[in-house]
Protein backbone atom coordinates (compact mmCIF):
# COMPACT_ATOMS: atom_id res chain seq x y z
CA UNK A 1 0.00 0.00 0.00
CA UNK A 2 3.00 2.22 -0.72
CA UNK A 3 1.97 4.63 -3.26
CA UNK A 4 5.65 5.83 -3.43
CA UNK A 5 6.83 5.17 -6.97
CA UNK A 6 8.91 1.53 -6.41
CA UNK A 7 11.10 0.18 -8.52
CA UNK A 8 10.93 -3.07 -7.79
CA UNK A 9 7.66 -4.16 -8.18
CA UNK A 10 7.01 -2.77 -11.58
CA UNK A 11 9.92 -4.57 -12.78
CA UNK A 12 8.82 -7.79 -11.75
CA UNK A 13 5.75 -7.20 -13.46
CA UNK A 14 7.24 -6.18 -16.65
CA UNK A 15 9.55 -9.53 -16.81
CA UNK A 16 6.51 -11.38 -15.97
CA UNK A 17 4.45 -10.46 -18.66
CA UNK A 18 7.26 -10.62 -20.80
CA UNK A 19 8.22 -13.94 -20.27
CA UNK A 20 4.72 -14.96 -20.60
CA UNK A 21 3.56 -13.15 -23.37
CA UNK A 22 7.06 -15.05 -25.52
CA UNK A 23 5.87 -18.44 -24.13
CA UNK A 24 2.52 -17.63 -25.46
CA UNK A 25 4.33 -16.61 -28.99
CA UNK A 26 6.26 -19.92 -29.07
CA UNK A 27 3.40 -21.75 -28.91
CA UNK A 28 1.09 -20.08 -31.44
CA UNK A 29 4.76 -20.51 -33.75
CA UNK A 30 5.01 -24.22 -32.66
CA UNK A 31 1.34 -25.33 -33.62
CA UNK A 32 1.68 -22.94 -36.87
CA UNK A 33 4.29 -24.75 -38.04
CA UNK A 34 2.74 -28.24 -36.89
CA UNK A 35 -0.14 -26.83 -39.43
CA UNK A 36 2.07 -26.23 -42.43
CA UNK A 37 3.84 -29.35 -41.98
CA UNK A 38 0.38 -31.49 -42.72
CA UNK A 39 -0.07 -31.79 -45.87
CA UNK A 40 -2.48 -29.10 -47.85
CA UNK A 41 -5.93 -30.07 -47.88
CA UNK A 42 -7.67 -31.43 -51.41
CA UNK A 43 -10.15 -28.70 -52.61
CA UNK A 44 -13.22 -30.73 -53.41
CA UNK A 45 -14.60 -30.61 -56.82
CA UNK A 46 -18.16 -30.45 -56.46
CA UNK A 47 -19.11 -31.60 -59.40
CA UNK A 48 -17.92 -35.22 -58.33
CA UNK A 49 -19.90 -35.36 -55.30
CA UNK A 50 -23.86 -36.03 -55.47
CA UNK A 51 -25.25 -34.63 -52.98
CA UNK A 52 -27.00 -37.36 -50.23
CA UNK A 53 -30.45 -36.01 -51.18
CA UNK A 54 -30.23 -37.15 -54.49
CA UNK A 55 -29.80 -40.28 -53.53
CA UNK A 56 -33.10 -41.12 -52.40
CA UNK A 57 -35.25 -43.64 -53.55
CA UNK A 58 -38.32 -41.71 -53.67
CA UNK A 59 -36.57 -39.55 -56.88
CA UNK A 60 -36.54 -42.21 -59.31
CA UNK A 61 -38.92 -41.90 -62.48
CA UNK A 62 -41.10 -44.95 -63.44
CA UNK A 63 -41.21 -45.06 -67.27
CA UNK A 64 -42.56 -47.53 -69.74
CA UNK A 65 -39.66 -49.72 -71.44
CA UNK A 66 -38.25 -48.90 -74.93
CA UNK A 67 -39.92 -50.53 -78.03
CA UNK A 68 -37.89 -52.49 -80.27
CA UNK A 69 -38.41 -50.63 -82.34
CA UNK A 70 -37.32 -47.73 -80.51
CA UNK A 71 -33.95 -49.02 -80.04
CA UNK A 72 -33.63 -49.90 -83.28
CA UNK A 73 -34.09 -46.44 -84.69
CA UNK A 74 -32.15 -45.16 -82.30
CA UNK A 75 -28.85 -47.91 -82.96
CA UNK A 76 -29.28 -46.60 -87.04
CA UNK A 77 -29.54 -43.34 -86.05
CA UNK A 78 -26.17 -43.62 -84.37
CA UNK A 79 -24.45 -44.95 -87.17
CA UNK A 80 -25.42 -42.71 -88.97
CA UNK A 81 -24.47 -39.85 -86.87
CA UNK A 82 -21.15 -41.34 -86.62
CA UNK A 83 -20.75 -41.73 -90.42
CA UNK A 84 -21.22 -38.16 -90.73
CA UNK A 85 -19.47 -36.83 -87.99
CA UNK A 86 -15.81 -38.77 -89.70
CA UNK A 87 -16.62 -37.12 -92.60
CA UNK A 88 -17.23 -33.65 -91.14
CA UNK A 89 -14.17 -34.40 -89.36
CA UNK A 90 -12.45 -35.69 -92.30
CA UNK A 91 -13.17 -32.47 -94.19
CA UNK A 92 -11.92 -30.43 -91.41
CA UNK A 93 -8.87 -31.66 -91.47
CA UNK A 94 -8.44 -31.36 -95.65
CA UNK A 95 -9.18 -28.36 -94.98
CA UNK A 96 -6.54 -27.37 -92.48
CA UNK A 97 -4.10 -29.15 -94.52
CA UNK A 98 -5.21 -26.59 -97.70
CA UNK A 99 -4.76 -23.58 -95.69
CA UNK A 100 -1.28 -25.16 -94.93
CA UNK A 101 0.40 -25.70 -97.76
CA UNK A 102 -1.02 -22.61 -99.07
CA UNK A 103 0.65 -20.40 -96.33
CA UNK A 104 3.78 -22.55 -97.35
CA UNK A 105 3.49 -21.54 -101.05
CA UNK A 106 2.79 -18.33 -100.34
CA UNK A 107 6.04 -18.03 -97.59
CA UNK A 108 8.08 -19.65 -100.15
CA UNK A 109 7.03 -16.89 -102.88
CA UNK A 110 7.68 -14.06 -100.22
CA UNK A 111 11.32 -15.56 -99.69
CA UNK A 112 11.97 -15.29 -102.87
CA UNK A 113 11.02 -11.67 -103.79
CA UNK A 114 12.97 -10.14 -100.55
CA UNK A 115 14.72 -11.48 -97.65
CA UNK A 116 13.67 -8.88 -95.38
CA UNK A 117 9.29 -8.86 -95.51
CA UNK A 118 10.02 -12.43 -95.23
CA UNK A 119 11.72 -12.22 -92.21
CA UNK A 120 9.17 -10.04 -91.04
CA UNK A 121 6.25 -12.24 -92.38
CA UNK A 122 7.58 -14.89 -90.01
CA UNK A 123 8.04 -12.72 -86.92
CA UNK A 124 5.53 -13.90 -84.17
CA UNK A 125 2.26 -12.16 -83.78
CA UNK A 126 2.14 -10.96 -79.90
CA UNK A 127 -1.13 -8.97 -80.07
CA UNK A 128 -3.12 -12.46 -81.86
CA UNK A 129 -3.57 -14.23 -78.67
CA UNK A 130 -5.51 -14.44 -76.12
CA UNK A 131 -8.26 -13.46 -78.71
CA UNK A 132 -11.98 -13.25 -77.74
CA UNK A 133 -14.84 -12.93 -79.74
CA UNK A 134 -18.27 -13.21 -78.90
CA UNK A 135 -20.02 -16.51 -81.13
CA UNK A 136 -22.70 -15.82 -82.90
CA UNK A 137 -26.45 -16.14 -81.73
CA UNK A 138 -29.33 -18.19 -82.80
CA UNK A 139 -31.34 -15.26 -84.04
CA UNK A 140 -30.26 -12.12 -84.27
CA UNK A 141 -30.31 -9.59 -81.53
CA UNK A 142 -33.77 -7.72 -81.23
CA UNK A 143 -33.80 -4.01 -82.08
CA UNK A 144 -34.85 -2.06 -79.25
CA UNK A 145 -35.39 -5.01 -76.96
CA UNK A 146 -35.65 -4.32 -73.10
CA UNK A 147 -33.80 -7.15 -71.27
CA UNK A 148 -35.45 -7.83 -67.92
CA UNK A 149 -33.90 -6.27 -64.77
CA UNK A 150 -32.66 -8.44 -61.80
CA UNK A 151 -29.57 -8.68 -60.03
CA UNK A 152 -27.41 -12.19 -60.20
CA UNK A 153 -25.35 -13.14 -56.89
CA UNK A 154 -22.63 -15.51 -57.02
CA UNK A 155 -23.30 -18.40 -54.80
CA UNK A 156 -19.54 -20.29 -55.60
CA UNK A 157 -17.86 -21.62 -52.39
CA UNK A 158 -13.96 -20.60 -52.85
CA UNK A 159 -11.73 -22.55 -50.88
CA UNK A 160 -8.21 -21.58 -50.33
CA UNK A 161 -5.41 -24.23 -49.85
CA UNK B 1 -36.92 -32.92 -71.47
CA UNK B 2 -34.40 -35.50 -70.49
CA UNK B 3 -36.35 -38.64 -68.89
CA UNK B 4 -34.62 -41.53 -69.38
CA UNK B 5 -31.70 -41.02 -67.17
CA UNK B 6 -32.75 -38.38 -64.86
CA UNK B 7 -34.57 -38.39 -61.46
CA UNK B 8 -37.71 -36.07 -60.67
CA UNK B 9 -36.37 -32.51 -59.82
CA UNK B 10 -37.47 -30.32 -56.76
CA UNK B 11 -39.84 -28.57 -58.87
CA UNK B 12 -41.69 -32.20 -60.27
CA UNK B 13 -41.61 -33.54 -56.97
CA UNK B 14 -43.35 -30.42 -56.00
CA UNK B 15 -45.78 -30.72 -58.61
CA UNK B 16 -46.69 -33.96 -57.88
CA UNK B 17 -47.10 -33.40 -53.51
CA UNK B 18 -49.17 -30.50 -54.73
CA UNK B 19 -51.36 -32.76 -57.02
CA UNK B 20 -51.78 -35.46 -54.45
CA UNK B 21 -53.08 -33.10 -52.17
CA UNK B 22 -55.59 -31.53 -54.30
CA UNK B 23 -56.40 -35.22 -55.43
CA UNK B 24 -56.82 -35.70 -51.59
CA UNK B 25 -59.05 -32.99 -50.78
CA UNK B 26 -61.36 -33.64 -53.48
CA UNK B 27 -61.90 -37.30 -52.37
CA UNK B 28 -62.43 -35.99 -48.71
CA UNK B 29 -65.32 -33.58 -49.68
CA UNK B 30 -64.39 -30.37 -50.30
CA UNK B 31 -63.97 -30.22 -45.63
CA UNK B 32 -60.62 -28.51 -45.01
CA UNK B 33 -60.41 -25.83 -47.85
CA UNK B 34 -61.43 -23.59 -45.63
CA UNK B 35 -58.87 -24.07 -43.19
CA UNK B 36 -55.34 -23.32 -45.08
CA UNK B 37 -56.93 -21.02 -47.76
CA UNK B 38 -53.84 -18.70 -47.58
CA UNK B 39 -51.14 -21.25 -47.47
CA UNK B 40 -51.14 -22.78 -50.90
CA UNK B 41 -51.60 -19.33 -53.06
CA UNK B 42 -48.79 -20.58 -56.04
CA UNK B 43 -48.50 -23.55 -57.17
CA UNK B 44 -46.33 -25.53 -58.99
CA UNK B 45 -48.38 -25.67 -62.31
CA UNK B 46 -49.55 -22.15 -62.08
CA UNK B 47 -45.82 -21.54 -62.26
CA UNK B 48 -45.28 -23.73 -65.24
CA UNK B 49 -47.99 -22.07 -66.58
CA UNK B 50 -47.09 -18.66 -66.06
CA UNK B 51 -43.66 -19.51 -68.11
CA UNK B 52 -45.08 -20.78 -70.77
CA UNK B 53 -47.02 -17.42 -71.35
CA UNK B 54 -44.19 -15.70 -70.99
CA UNK B 55 -42.47 -18.37 -73.75
CA UNK B 56 -45.15 -17.54 -76.43
CA UNK B 57 -45.18 -13.75 -75.76
CA UNK B 58 -42.00 -13.48 -76.86
CA UNK B 59 -40.68 -13.29 -80.42
CA UNK B 60 -37.49 -13.54 -81.54
CA UNK B 61 -36.14 -11.43 -84.52
CA UNK B 62 -36.08 -14.35 -87.45
CA UNK B 63 -32.78 -15.13 -88.95
CA UNK B 64 -33.76 -14.34 -92.30
CA UNK B 65 -33.30 -11.00 -92.99
CA UNK B 66 -34.92 -7.81 -95.13
CA UNK B 67 -31.36 -8.43 -97.29
CA UNK B 68 -31.54 -11.84 -97.83
CA UNK B 69 -35.31 -11.42 -99.41
CA UNK B 70 -34.19 -8.64 -101.72
CA UNK B 71 -30.69 -10.26 -102.34
CA UNK B 72 -29.03 -6.86 -101.74
CA UNK B 73 -25.37 -8.26 -101.69
CA UNK B 74 -24.19 -4.84 -100.30
CA UNK B 75 -25.44 -5.06 -96.83
CA UNK B 76 -23.41 -7.14 -93.94
CA UNK B 77 -26.68 -8.01 -92.89
CA UNK B 78 -27.59 -11.09 -95.39
CA UNK B 79 -26.36 -14.70 -94.44
CA UNK B 80 -26.44 -14.76 -90.86
CA UNK B 81 -24.85 -18.19 -90.75
CA UNK B 82 -22.30 -17.67 -92.66
CA UNK B 83 -18.95 -16.07 -93.33
CA UNK B 84 -18.95 -12.94 -95.80
CA UNK B 85 -15.75 -11.71 -97.67
CA UNK B 86 -15.44 -7.70 -98.86
CA UNK B 87 -15.04 -8.06 -102.80
CA UNK B 88 -14.62 -4.51 -104.46
CA UNK B 89 -14.33 -3.65 -107.67
CA UNK B 90 -10.85 -2.52 -108.91
CA UNK B 91 -8.94 -0.95 -111.98
CA UNK B 92 -6.32 -3.10 -112.76
CA UNK B 93 -4.54 -1.69 -116.22
CA UNK B 94 -7.27 -0.76 -118.42
CA UNK B 95 -9.82 -3.54 -116.96
CA UNK B 96 -12.59 -2.82 -114.09
CA UNK B 97 -12.43 -5.80 -111.93
CA UNK B 98 -13.71 -7.20 -108.93
CA UNK B 99 -11.41 -8.14 -106.37
CA UNK B 100 -10.60 -8.35 -103.01
CA UNK B 101 -9.18 -4.89 -102.01
CA UNK B 102 -5.34 -4.90 -103.06
CA UNK B 103 -3.23 -2.15 -103.03
CA UNK B 104 0.41 -1.64 -103.94
CA UNK B 105 2.90 -2.41 -101.87
CA UNK B 106 5.25 0.82 -100.99
CA UNK B 107 8.83 0.02 -99.91
CA UNK B 108 9.53 0.38 -96.11
CA UNK B 109 6.19 -1.39 -95.37
CA UNK B 110 6.01 -4.83 -94.09
CA UNK B 111 3.22 -6.57 -95.87
CA UNK B 112 0.85 -6.82 -93.08
CA UNK B 113 1.38 -3.14 -93.06
CA UNK B 114 0.24 -2.83 -96.73
CA UNK B 115 -2.54 -4.85 -95.75
CA UNK B 116 -4.26 -2.69 -92.93
CA UNK B 117 -3.37 0.32 -95.15
CA UNK B 118 -5.93 -1.59 -98.04
CA UNK B 119 -8.27 -1.82 -95.14
CA UNK B 120 -7.70 1.41 -94.10
CA UNK B 121 -8.66 2.58 -97.79
CA UNK B 122 -11.31 1.01 -98.48
CA UNK B 123 -13.18 0.76 -95.42
CA UNK B 124 -12.35 3.96 -93.33
CA UNK B 125 -10.06 4.23 -90.49
CA UNK B 126 -11.84 4.03 -88.11
CA UNK B 127 -12.37 0.39 -88.39
CA UNK B 128 -12.12 -2.12 -86.05
CA UNK B 129 -10.78 -5.12 -87.83
CA UNK B 130 -7.61 -7.87 -86.48
CA UNK B 131 -5.73 -9.05 -88.96
CA UNK B 132 -4.90 -12.79 -88.17
CA UNK B 133 -0.91 -13.19 -87.69
CA UNK B 134 1.90 -11.56 -89.98
CA UNK B 135 1.97 -14.07 -92.77
CA UNK B 136 0.40 -13.91 -95.78
CA UNK B 137 -2.62 -16.86 -96.27
CA UNK B 138 -2.14 -16.79 -100.01
CA UNK B 139 -0.31 -15.65 -102.82
CA UNK B 140 -1.74 -15.09 -106.57
CA UNK B 141 0.86 -13.98 -109.44
CA UNK B 142 0.27 -13.37 -112.75
CA UNK B 143 1.99 -11.79 -115.51
CA UNK B 144 1.78 -8.64 -117.35
CA UNK B 145 0.45 -8.73 -121.00
CA UNK B 146 3.61 -7.93 -123.42
CA UNK B 147 2.74 -4.43 -123.82
CA UNK B 148 3.06 -3.30 -120.26
CA UNK B 149 5.97 -5.43 -119.78
CA UNK B 150 9.29 -3.26 -118.75
CA UNK B 151 12.73 -4.97 -118.23
CA UNK B 152 12.27 -5.43 -114.07
CA UNK B 153 8.75 -6.63 -114.04
CA UNK B 154 7.63 -9.31 -115.39
CA UNK B 155 3.92 -9.74 -113.95
CA UNK B 156 3.03 -9.34 -110.41
CA UNK B 157 2.54 -11.01 -107.20
CA UNK B 158 -0.53 -10.97 -104.72
CA UNK B 159 -0.22 -11.55 -101.29
CA UNK B 160 -3.26 -12.30 -99.19
CA UNK B 161 -3.90 -11.74 -95.26
CA UNK B 162 -7.03 -12.78 -93.31
CA UNK B 163 -9.13 -10.32 -91.00
CA UNK B 164 -11.62 -10.25 -89.05
CA UNK B 165 -14.38 -7.42 -88.57
CA UNK B 166 -14.84 -6.96 -84.70
CA UNK B 167 -17.73 -4.41 -85.37
CA UNK B 168 -20.77 -5.12 -87.93
CA UNK B 169 -21.27 -0.89 -88.00
CA UNK B 170 -20.03 0.74 -91.04
CA UNK B 171 -22.30 3.40 -91.18
CA UNK B 172 -19.02 5.81 -90.73
CA UNK B 173 -16.93 3.83 -93.32
CA UNK B 174 -17.24 5.54 -97.00
CA UNK B 175 -17.23 3.04 -99.69
CA UNK B 176 -16.48 5.08 -102.62
CA UNK B 177 -16.27 1.98 -104.99
CA UNK B 178 -19.12 -0.48 -105.81
CA UNK B 179 -18.55 -3.36 -102.64
CA UNK B 180 -20.29 -6.45 -101.96
CA UNK B 181 -20.25 -9.21 -99.33
CA UNK B 182 -20.35 -12.21 -100.74
CA UNK B 183 -20.12 -15.93 -99.19
CA UNK B 184 -17.39 -18.81 -100.55
CA UNK B 185 -20.27 -20.12 -102.95
CA UNK B 186 -21.07 -16.98 -104.20
CA UNK B 187 -17.44 -15.63 -104.85
CA UNK B 188 -17.43 -17.91 -107.92
CA UNK B 189 -20.10 -15.13 -109.92
CA UNK B 190 -17.21 -12.53 -109.65
CA UNK B 191 -14.08 -13.85 -109.40
CA UNK B 192 -12.07 -15.41 -112.47
CA UNK B 193 -11.38 -18.45 -112.48
CA UNK B 194 -7.37 -18.88 -111.98
CA UNK B 195 -8.03 -16.24 -109.24
CA UNK B 196 -10.53 -18.00 -107.40
CA UNK B 197 -8.84 -21.23 -107.32
CA UNK B 198 -5.94 -19.79 -105.26
CA UNK B 199 -8.53 -17.71 -103.27
CA UNK B 200 -10.89 -20.47 -102.58
CA UNK B 201 -8.04 -22.68 -100.95
CA UNK B 202 -7.38 -20.81 -97.98
CA UNK B 203 -10.81 -19.05 -96.96
CA UNK B 204 -12.77 -21.54 -95.43
CA UNK B 205 -16.49 -21.39 -95.02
Amino acid sequence: RNYFPCRAQPKKKKKVDVRREQAQKDRMKKKIKKLEKAAPEMIPIEDFITPLKYSDNSRVRSLPPLSFEETERRVLLMKKWCLFKQKQDKAEKEAIQTLVAAQQEALKELRLESEELYQAAIRRDEGLFPYEKEGPTYTPPLPGYDPPEGKCVDVTKVYTQ
Amino acid sequence: IELEKSQYSDHEIRKLQEEEQLRKRKESGYDDQDEAPGKMVIMAQDLEDKWEQKLLQFKAAPRITDADKNNNRMSLNRKLDSNLMLLVKQKIGNQQLWLLPQVEWQPGETLRGTAERAMAMFLGDHIQAKVLGNAPYGIYKYKYPQAIRTEDTVGAKIFFFKAFLQRSDLSQAELKEDHLWVTKDELGDYLKSEYLKKVNRFLLD
